[in-house]
């Protein structure tokens, strides 16, 4: 009896020696661990990691995969593995400052910027609110743009998902309990390579000539009027900045105007006795690093034909008074010329034009308008803007308080007027004469339309120069564009100055996940095992009786014993 | 703890039967063989019941609860029934008595059942870090499941292998079995003409597996006393 009872045990064992290997063969199986669906999936958007000189700044790193944390002060938080969640408009920025400053431990920042109500807003809507969040939105940028940052920091748009989740987090963080891996809550992955460098950012100059009309038996070059714009941008988040007063508005002023004169120009009675050169420069933000090096790829010939030229910066907001800036003296003949001209017209708009002069210091690399490129070669140049003071190095290129409803397109409108027709009254002779060549209902007016659809296809294009590609979308609709309004398009490729280098990785997808914590399959596997033991139990006193079951925890007699 | 989650769940999903088997006399008889046996008999109703749906069910573009579909559901659902009969009646087991049989061949059935329906969801989604209480309602439909079998099994074993029955008891027999069998059909029909949350149907579930356990008990033994 005790023999067979032997074999029948000796059988289970086999039975259960079989059951642990598929059981291990499983672990070995379950150790590849995958990713399931996420709650919530958020497109984010990276703030800029770049080197001037070496010297890095903004976040130098991208992946993220820590807890989230609605403050700065939770009790007893880790911060160090956490995700710092925080809408803008609540942010502290004087807190932050010291923060960023004194370099504290922090595992992620995620700033929520206000929700995208469509890209434009019809009218001006500019309540004390916008102005308030456009306030903190330019000191935000120029204190994160200007920081050497160790952790991710991410931009999201607010929207229902996320301010759910938030809510969340917040309450949990009011509960006291800090979310640590033990403790569950949401958890915000972000997987992404790890930033590299950008190994030769290109930027493209792109450039239209309208060629006058030489009389017979001129053999002199005619002289040239250049009209440039720069189109790229620079901001805390480069997927984002779309720049839309710098520089949408004067790539816009400048297809517009380069669109009348073909106009003018296609008919050789009304063809003025000037070239007309347009240029759409990249690398504004780079002390205009792409200005340039298209002026140095003139020939002699071209350079000193070059009576004057207009650079425009940010014409799209401005109500009564412009500028002119300029580094020649305003006394100077040319500068007096045009300043003359330009005022003329605006006294018949009823605008105000101001003159600054700011002074080329060769010794000082900080390039602070286009105009001052000219200057170094001797060409007479101005820049007309509504900025009255010199920005500095990467301040007002474009970031993301500059959007499609920061803008006003009646102040597009009356800067092409200006120039347009300053420009014209100077071509055609008419100075000082009451005449408007692109009146209002003719056939040369400006196009309001036009003006509009441009800047709307402006503001969904960010143009951050080392992350556009030679083909990118917008720099072949700018091309096609321009060769459309003039005779002769040249495009020149060059990489940006040495100084500055960038790394990608710029916009990403963010998995939020609400996790349970280990605490919670702990208790789960002790209930399972109590429920297990319970059954087993169970069926044992039920099928073959209590002895058994009291059997089955006495020790098996000893076998030495039996044998003796 | 994703993969801790997913042991956990996979416990209560699988557990129950290895328990069963080795708590009760089962193990002693070494009866898996059986229970193999049985699960390969699962395995081909389960093809016969998916060609049966994919031939004579029409996909409902709405999702409502259409009533001409669900009676066919239900029919198809016989032939779990019949696989059942095959895997009682037809197979030939080791001499083991009547008693231990039909556990053995609800077991094999219900384990079968357990891992072609719970297996492949558990392994894709409780491994993932997202945390949702499905995993842990699907153990404890799985542990019902099991019941369910084993009454059935049970009531099985009564109609087709048991010659002596007491008149009176004929017709409870297949009435309790009718309700079994149709089992499936009554909880997705609870789940989703009736919207039942998830826990209550779960619930549901649990109780009257264990009811229906209870009444196949008390009709097994009253059949056993007429010895």
């Amino acid at each position: 009896m005790a023999g067979r009872r032997r074999g029948r045990i000796g059988g289970g064992v086999e039975v259960l020696d079989s059951i642990y290997s598929v059981v291990a063969l499983v672990f070995i199986l379950v150790a590849c661990v995958e990713l399931g669906d996420a709650a919530t999936a958020v497109d984010v958007y990276r703030l800029i990691q770049y080197d001037i000189a070496g010297v890095p700044y903004g976040s130098r790193l991208a992946g993220l995969n820590h807890h989230a944390g609605a403050s700065f002060f939770a009790p007893g938080a880790d911060l160090s593995r956490t995700v710092v969640m925080m809408p803008v408009r609540e942010l502290n920025l004087t807190f932050l400052r010291e923060y960023i400053i004194s370099n504290q431990p922090l595992g992620g920042l995620l700033l929520l910027l206000p929700e995208k109500v469509g890209n434009r807003i019809v009218g001006k809507i500019k309540s004390k609110d916008d102005g308030l969040m456009r306030n903190i939105l330019v000191e935000l940028e120029q204190l994160l743009i200007h920081a050497n940052i160790p952790y991710p920091v991410y931009f999201a748009f607010e929207d229902d998902k996320i301010n759910a989740v938030l809510a969340d987090v917040r309450r949990n963080d009011a509960t006291g309990q800090p979310p640590m891996a033990t403790t569950g809550g949401y958890k915000l992955l972000v997987s992404i390579p790890e930033p590299k460098r950008v190994s030769s950012p290109t930027i493209t100059n792109i450039q239209g000539w309208l060629p006058g009309l030489k009389g017979d038996g001129d053999t002199n070059q005619l002289p040239t009027i250049a009209v440039v714009a720069s189109y790229d941008t620079f901001g805390a988040a480069p997927a984002l900045s779309v720049g839309s007063d710098s520089n949408g508005s004067g790539v816009v002023a400048l297809l517009e105007i380069a669109r009348l004169f073909s106009r003018l120009y296609s008919n050789p009675k009304t063809r003025g006795r000037y070239n007309l050169l347009f240029g759409l420069t990249s690398g504004g933000p780079y002390n205009y690093d792409g200005t340039l090096k298209w002026l140095r790829s003139f020939d002699q010939r071209l350079r000193e034909s070059i009576e004057y030229a207009i650079c425009l910066n940010s014409i799209g907001s401005w109500k009564n008074e412009l500028w002119i800036h300029v580094s020649k003296p305003p006394e100077n003949a040319y500068i007096k010329q045009v300043h003359e001209s330009l005022s003329d017209v605006a006294n018949e708009l009823g605008v105000t034009i101001g003159i600054k002069h700011k002074k080329i210091n060769i010794s000082n690399p900080r390039v602070a308008w286009e105009h001052e490129q000219f200057s170094r070669l001797r060409i007479t140049a101005v820049t007309l803007s509504e900025l009255s003071a010199a920005p500095e190095l990467l301040e007002s290129t474009g970031g993301l308080h500059d959007t499609r409803d920061s803008l006003d397109e009646a102040a597009v409108y009356r800067t092409i007027r200006l120039v347009a027709e300053s420009l014209a009254k100077h071509i055609y002779g008419h100075q000082g004469r009451n005449i408007q060549i692109f009146a209002d209902n003719s056939s040369l007016a400006i196009n309001p339309f036009y003006i509009s659809a441009w800047l709307d296809l402006l503001s969904r294009a960010p143009r951050v120069a080392p992350f556009l590609s030679k083909t990118d979308p917008i720099i072949s609709s700018l091309k096609k564009e321009l060769s459309d309004h003039t005779v002769e398009l040249h495009v020149q490729h060059e990489t940006i100055d040495g100084m500055f280098s960038f790394y990608d990785s710029t916009r990403a997808t963010l998995n939020v996940y609400q996790v349970a914590s280990v605490a919670f399959d702990l208790l789960l596997l002790l209930a399972l095992g109590a429920y297990l033991i319970l059954l087993f139990s169970f069926l044992v006193l039920t099928t073959r009786g209590l002895d058994d079951l009291i059997n089955l925890f006495r020790r098996p007699p000893s076998r030495k014993v039996k044998a003796a | 703890m994703t993969v801790f989650h997913f042991f956990n769940c996979a416990i209560l999903t699988f557990g129950p039967h290895a328990v069963y088997y080795s708590a009760t006399p089962l193990s002693e008889y070494d009866t898996i063989g059986t229970s193999a046996k049985a699960a390969a008999v699962y395995l081909g109703t389960a093809l016969v019941k998916l060609v049966c749906l994919a031939t004579f069910l029409k996909e409902s573009e709405n999702g409502n609860f259409d009533p001409y579909q669900e009676l066919l559901k239900v029919l198809i659902n016989f032939i779990d029934v019949a696989g059942l009969y095959f895997a009682l009646t037809q197979l030939t087991h080791r001499n083991i008595s009547q008693n231990h049989k039909f556990q053995a061949v609800g077991l094999g059935w219900a384990f079968a059942d357990s891992v072609l329906h719970w297996l492949a969801p558990l392994w894709v989604g409780a491994r993932g870090l997202e945390f949702t209480w499905e995993y842990v309602f699907q153990g404890l439909e799985a542990n019902a499941n099991l019941v369910l079998n084993l009454s059935l099994a049970a009531l099985g074993s009564l109609m087709w292998l048991r010659k002596n029955k007491p008149r009176i008891l004929i017709p409870i027999i297949y009435a309790c079995a009718g309700v079994l069998a149709t089992m499936p059909s009554i909880t997705s029909y609870l789940r989703r003409a009736l919207g039942w949350q998830p826990a209550k149907a779960v619930g549901f579930e649990l109780f009257s597996s264990l009811m229906m356990a209870f009444l196949s008990w008390q009709l097994f033994s009253a059949c056993q006393r007429p010895a």
